[in-house]
């Protein structure tokens, strides 16, 4: 047998492994699916889907450590790998690497859209990616406000104790100075309150919410009539309701919808400022 | 016969629960004027009572909507009748079926319940006169059987009443 045959014979041995691996899968025979795998990468280690096949069915097991292990392997052979980013994301955000995590689930996303824009795999990811900003955001929204508390518990403190060294040196003046104090301790409070305000969840503005999902945008796309809408949906409009604009009515095709990164900036910068956004529920 | 009002209903999609739950937080606080839609636990049927503007045929009377979102809304849209007795009216019928073209052929998914109650109450504040449609009689024998305004072939040779 000739070297290239022997390797063609090796190759077709791995894809029949691979199968082997799939049908035990379907099965939820993870253990036997897994095995399957390992021959599979034993043989070629350089195909990248052995790697996150077997890092799924990690995944079904509980297997982190696993998946993350399988993941890091398939992304150093194929850096575009949606699934490998999207399940080492979740395995960083299982053992609390929450900024990490989200790191990798935003490159999920980002490669998942450029493949199939209104493919399930993206709304996954988007759920998971939400989920995870938004835990993010309660943990340091909550250490903010402990530490914004603490600092206004000082200030407070302080202005009322210069308060009683002035009016032991002011005698006479006692009125006038405790309405500064108070006038103070006022101001104090609209401070700390004006720096919390970003924390409360409050609305999120109309101009960074499609006029279909009433939602805040995630793949913002601007017809030519000047409208933004959420991908996904637009899309399924043109699909069942009729190719117009829902909102001008002008005739619509898909091939004339163009990204509108500007509002996906100031999405992002918005969601950055305000975690309570993510909120998906 | 089918009949969509018979047929078991289908539960809402992802989309359209998230929908409707923005819609409702909507309502509720910035509720419409003549408006009045009373809160349930039913996400998917909307019972909404209008009341006719001042100055016009239909003042001081008070009527109500209901409202039943399909599955996949606002990719298609809600059906909308008057509750009977409903309002007499030359494009309202006696079964409170209402030929209005944005709730069917010119629906689009950007419009929402309050926009559509808008229009309903627009379209009875520029009424001139209080009748049934010419075919009233013809229409409502043809739709027993709880059959579904969605259904009907609607021509909308007249948009100006």
């Amino acid at each position: 047998m000739s070297p290239a045959a022997a390797l063609s014979a090796v190759a077709k041995q791995a894809e029949l492994l691979r199968q082997d691996g799939n049908n035990c899968f379907k099965k939820s025979r993870f253990g036997a699916a897994i095995d399957a795998y390992t021959e599979a990468i034993a043989l070629c280690p350089n195909i990248p889907i052995y790697w996150t096949n077997r890092a799924l069915c990690h995944m079904k097991k509980d297997n982190w450590e696993r998946v993350e292990e399988d993941c890091r392997k398939a992304i150093l052979l194929a850096n575009g790998s949606v699934k490998a980013h999207y399940m080492l994301g979740l395995a960083l955000l299982q053992r609390t690497e929450y900024k990490e995590g989200v790191k990798e689930l935003e490159k999920a996303l980002d490669l998942g859209r450029g493949a199939n824009p209104k493919g399930y795999m993206v709304e996954e990811i988007w759920q998971e990616l939400a989920k995870a900003r938004y835990l993010l955001w309660e943990q340091e929204s909550s250490h903010r406000s402990w530490e914004l508390q603490t600092l206004k518990e000082a200030c407070d403190e302080a202005l009322k104790e210069q308060h009683i060294m002035d009016s032991s040196k002011l005698e006479g003046f006692i009125n006038e100075a405790d309405v500064g104090l108070m006038n103070q301790l006022k101001a104090l409070e609209g401070v700390f309150r004006k720096a919390a305000e970003q924390d409360i969840p409050s609305e999120v503005p109309d101009y960074l919410c499609c006029r279909i999902t009433l939602d805040i945008f995630r793949d913002p796309v601007i017809t030519p009539s000047g409208v933004t809408y959420e991908r996904g949906v637009l899309l399924d409009h043109l699909e069942k309701v009729g190719k117009f604009d829902p909102i001008t009515r002008e005739p619509l095709d898909e091939s004339q919808l163009i990204p509108n990164f500007a509002i996906k900036e100031a999405v992002q910068a918005y969601l950055d400022d305000h975690g309570w956004a993510y909120r998906t529920d | 016969m089918t009949s969509s009002s018979t047929q078991s209903r289908k539960v809402l999609s992802k989309i359209a629960q998230n929908r409707l739950q923005k819609e409702l937080a909507e309502w509720q606080l910035n509720p419409p004027p003549g408006l009045k839609h009373k809160i349930t636990d039913n996400l998917q049927r909307w019972v909404i009572d209008v009341s006719g503007a001042p100055g016009t045929l239909y003042a001081n009377e008070t009527y109500q909507l209901q409202v039943d979102f399909p599955e996949h809304y606002p990719m298609e849209a809600p059906q909308v009748i008057f509750v009977p007795p409903a309002p007499l009216h030359p494009h309202i019928y006696s079964n409170g079926h209402i030929c209005l073209d944005i709730l069917y052929d010119s629906w689009s998914p950007a419009m929402t319940v309050n926009s559509i109650c808008i229009s309903i109450l627009s379209m009875l504040s520029s009424s001139t006169s209080k009748q049934r449609p010419p075919d009233n009689d013809r229409y409502v024998k043809n739709c027993r059987n709880g059959r579904s305004p969605k259904e009907t072939r609607w021509w909308f040779h007249d948009d100006k009443a």
